[in-house]
């Protein structure tokens, strides 16, 4: 069978969404910003797709912006998460409500 | 031989997820994600972009996950207290419904139209280094040049969070 762009598609789909519901089950902040790097990937992987269907790199360029974004996120977030652990001891998101109430 | 990779890539892709999700333990979550991330590589070589392939394994399953790594190293034992043991009941609906409404929406789109096939055959040295930087130094200077002040803007952010409030310079 011939690999077409949509099977691409559906693969990032199913990644993004692996990504989604990890985010939401998971407790461990850290994890949960792991997820959200694994949503990012699968987003590259539909910008490669679509370079490679229309032939134009420029997509390319946009993937390796992402790589650059993906990076100043982990690197804030875990920044924050470090800050957080400092104070409470946990970096469980169940015992982080301050906000919530 | 093309099918054969990307379904080999594409599976184990989505098994390095899953297991990253349902791992209790933040290590061997992590490197179930460098495995994800590693296979996503070879996504990337599959759809004839061999600089995003380098750099996907250089940047993310590299530094990225080692700075992840580090984290877990520095914060906590390998499972957090208090991490669900499974899912429980009241989130099944929440967790479920969503993917499914999506995967039945692909599925009905798929049935109408059927797929789209990849376009033609790609030009000699497509995704090189070559021709990506060719790009990125021409067409996209500008954006290159402003993701290097999001990347300093993250350092600085980085430090500020990071560093005890009563020594910072600004105090």
């Amino acid at each position: 069978m011939e690999i077409t762009l949509t099977h691409y598609l559906v693969l990032a789909m199913v990644v993004f969404l692996t990504g989604m519901v990890g985010f939401i089950i998971r407790r461990n902040a850290i994890v949960m910003l792991m997820c959200v790097e694994l949503m990012l990937s699968s987003v590259n992987i539909v910008f490669a797709a679509f370079s490679r269907f229309h032939l134009n790199a420029d997509g390319h360029v946009f993937v390796l912006m992402n790589f650059a974004v993906a990076a100043a996120e982990a690197a804030i977030g875990l920044a924050i998460l470090v800050e957080i652990f400092r104070r409470r001891r946990t970096v469980n998101v169940d015992d982080l409500k301050a906000l919530m109430e | 031989m093309e099918g054969i990779l990307f379904w080999v890539c594409g599976l184990m892709m989505v098994f390095g997820g899953l297991m990253m999700v349902i791992q209790r333990s933040a290590v061997v979550s992590a490197v179930w994600l460098i495995f994800a991330f590693v296979c996503a590589a070879g996504i990337f070589a599959l759809l004839s972009a061999p600089f995003l392939a380098v750099m996907q394994i250089l940047v993310y399953a590299g530094a990225i996950m080692v700075l992840f790594l580090f984290v877990i190293m520095m914060l906590q034992g390998p499972v957090l207290e208090g991490e669900r043991k499974w899912l429980s009941l009241p989130l099944w609906p929440a967790v479920a419904i969503p993917p499914m409404a999506v995967v039945v929406m692909v599925a009905g789109y798929l049935r109408k139209d059927g797929t789209t096939p990849l376009g033609g055959p790609v030009p000699e040295g497509f995704g090189s280094p070559h021709h990506v930087a060719e790009l990125l130094l021409g067409k996209y200077l500008l954006a290159f040049e402003l993701i290097s002040i999001v990347l300093l803007v993250a350092i600085i952010g980085a430090l500020a969070v990071g560093k005890d409030e009563r020594k910072l310079p600004w105090k």
